[in-house]
């Protein structure tokens, strides 16, 4: 049944081409429901699959079975797509921009899947390829000069990172005679103190914070974000760079390297990242770009997350749930922000701070969605956000990394203070003249605001049925 | 490591390091695009070289060859779309210097 995951996207791609443009009408629709059925299948998976699809499951080395993590990771994919589409049905009213930026959003979704399903390096590799092309398309398909800048500093960085990761899988195959991730954790295990080794784990590691776009990688990051088309921005801050970065790298520690290996140096790219980012979104002016600084941060919180699951132990245990929660509730806040952003550049034209002002009163379900976001993104009770921040700091401290948690807890503060002044630049206070004819945005946005609000007060207040079934079998599932 | 193939690594080790070094300089040093495209290029060509000694040395090479060419296909397919973009910039802007091209900054 996973292996529809990538089967179908492609089937559906060849269909949409077909010559003379029969289905062509079809392409959002499509995608949309490719979304769903992720959904779907993330949240119900049925065990049971058709004899026929079992042969390509072994040939894509999907034959281990799926956990909780790639799980997230689906669920995350399909609700974000669907965000994304709505946003382009929103923003983008030319058919055959829409019909094109839909099949690359296809490749781009199989791409992601590939990612979280594949059991083997190399494929890692190759479906972080696909999933980074889409990506540098997409940027660039708004066809303005920003766009291109953005997606060829994209490029050059993915490029560099693509080199070091794959150097690093040589190496280990030179070790383990194949590629195969129970393979590579084999020969790890029993060639621990080989140099090559050593060097193999660090670039491969070294290309994937580059694509996750952790301080001190994340130069091409924020130039992504703000250049891209608003639906794009959407994905990309969604879920393309946490699959490709984050994800791969969760998927490293958990199933090849082990932790521990790299866990002091996690610990610290988390918590740089953390400052960093939180300090220089505070002096954004665009708001695309402030969200991306923001994106910067709040990964160095799963990150950190992750280094304190390498202490081993129970406190390891719970940063790892954390950190996977954590990684769910970026997803899904980062997404409604994004969102935001994108209604805000409907009805201004612009996602420039210094042009806004007081629309609260103009726009009042993108007003209350973004402070529910930003509330959540900050860490304040009872919602979403807080919880997984909570789990975190109370992981940290378990395993006596006090210094770490409590820079989580001040970066929590400086995340309060930007998102604040966001609110209070763009919302707050009373309507610029200028700005008196805008309106609320279009329904398709306006409803995707309205859902991912709810997710984010559902997940906070339902958060010891949360606890119960989700995030302990999560701690004890590694 | 016992491996009788471990000279023949060293050896072409040394060229992959020296060839990953000069790709790594013209990436940073060049401001023209397409230098540092063929940059790219040389990076993943030492890549490449790499994989299918590692193979060799591993006794593994049929795999290496599989990988090896998997390697070259989809950089092929990163290779279009970069040429795609800079030929945009390059009608956009007339220059194909990446000094040209900074209008995203903060």
């Amino acid at each position: 049944m996973r292996s529809l995951l990538i089967l179908l996207p492609l089937a559906g791609l060849i269909l949409l081409n077909l010559p003379g443009g029969l289905l062509a009408g079809l392409a959002l629709p499509a995608v949309a429901a490719l979304a769903i059925f992720e959904i779907v299948l993330a949240v119900y998976l049925p065990t049971a699959a058709f004899p026929a699809l079992e042969q390509v499951q072994q040939l894509l080395h999907l034959s281990t079975p799926l956990d909780s993590l790639a799980r997230v990771l689906l669920l995350s994919i399909g609700i974000v797509m669907l965000a994304s589409l709505l946003v382009l049905h929103a923003t983008v009213k030319a058919q055959r921009r829409r019909f094109n930026v839909a099949n690359v959003l296809l490749i781009s979704l199989m791409g992601m899947n590939g990612v979280v399903l594949v059991h083997d390096l190399f494929s890692l590799y190759v479906f972080l390829e696909v999933t980074s092309v889409a990506s540098f398309v997409l940027i660039a398909s708004s066809g303005e000069d920003t766009g291109l800048e953005g997606a060829f500093k994209y490029l050059v960085l993915s490029a560099v990172a693509t080199v070091l990761m794959l150097s690093g899988v040589a190496m280990m195959f030179l070790f383990a005679g194949s590629t195969d991730f129970s393979a590579v954790a084999a020969a790890l295990q029993n060639n621990s103190g080989q140099l090559l080794l050593k060097i193999a784990i660090g670039t491969f590691g070294c290309g994937l914070l580059i694509k996750g776009g952790l301080v001190p990688f994340h130069g091409w990051l924020p130039d992504a974000y703000q250049s891209a088309p608003a639906a794009i921005s959407v994905l990309l801050a969604g879920v393309v760079t946490k699959v490709s970065g984050i994800y791969a790298l969760f998927r490293l520690g958990i199933s090849v390297v082990g932790l521990q290996t790299f866990s002091p140096v996690l610990l610290a790219v988390g918590a740089l990242s953390m400052v960093v980012g939180a300090l220089l979104a505070l002096r954004q002016n665009s708001l695309k770009r402030l969200l991306a600084y923001s994106s910067v941060s709040q990964v160095g919180y799963i990150v950190l997350g992750l280094g304190c699951a390498g202490m081993g132990g129970p406190a390891g245990k719970l940063g790892l749930a954390a950190a996977i929660f954590h990684l769910f509730n970026h997803t899904i806040f980062k997404t409604l922000l994004f969102v935001n952003s994108a209604a805000l550049e409907q009805r201004t034209g612009t996602s420039d701070m210094s042009v806004m002002g007081g629309l609260g009163s103009r726009m009042p379900i993108t007003s209350t969605s973004s402070a529910i976001a930003a509330l959540s993104i900050a860490g304040i009770p009872p919602l979403s956000g807080f919880w997984s921040k909570l789990l975190l700091i109370i992981a940290l401290w378990q395993a006596g990394l006090y210094a770490y948690a409590s820079l989580a807890v001040f970066v929590s503060v400086l995340t309060l203070a930007y998102m604040l002044t966001v609110q209070r630049r763009v919302f707050f206070g009373k309507c610029r003249e200028d700005l008196l004819s805008a309106r609320e945005a279009s329904g398709g946005i306006v409803l995707v605001e309205a859902a991912l609000a709810l997710v984010i007060i559902g997940v906070g207040v339902l958060m010891p049925y949360v606890m119960n079934s989700f995030l302990l079998p999560l701690k004890g599932g590694f | 490591m016992n491996n009788p193939n471990w000279p023949i690594f060293a050896i072409f080790g040394l060229g992959v390091v020296l060839t990953l070094g000069v790709g790594f300089y013209c990436v940073m040093v060049t401001r023209n695009l397409i230098r540092a495209l063929i940059g790219l290029e040389v990076l993943t060509k030492a890549v490449t070289l790499l994989l299918v000694l590692c193979g060799y040395v591993a006794g593994r090479m049929a795999l290496a060859q599989t990988l090896a060419i998997t390697l070259i296909v989809v950089e092929v397919a990163v290779m279009v779309v970069a040429v795609s973009l800079f030929l945009g910039i390059f009608r956009r802007t007339g220059s194909i210097r990446s000094t040209d091209i900074q209008n995203l900054k903060g």
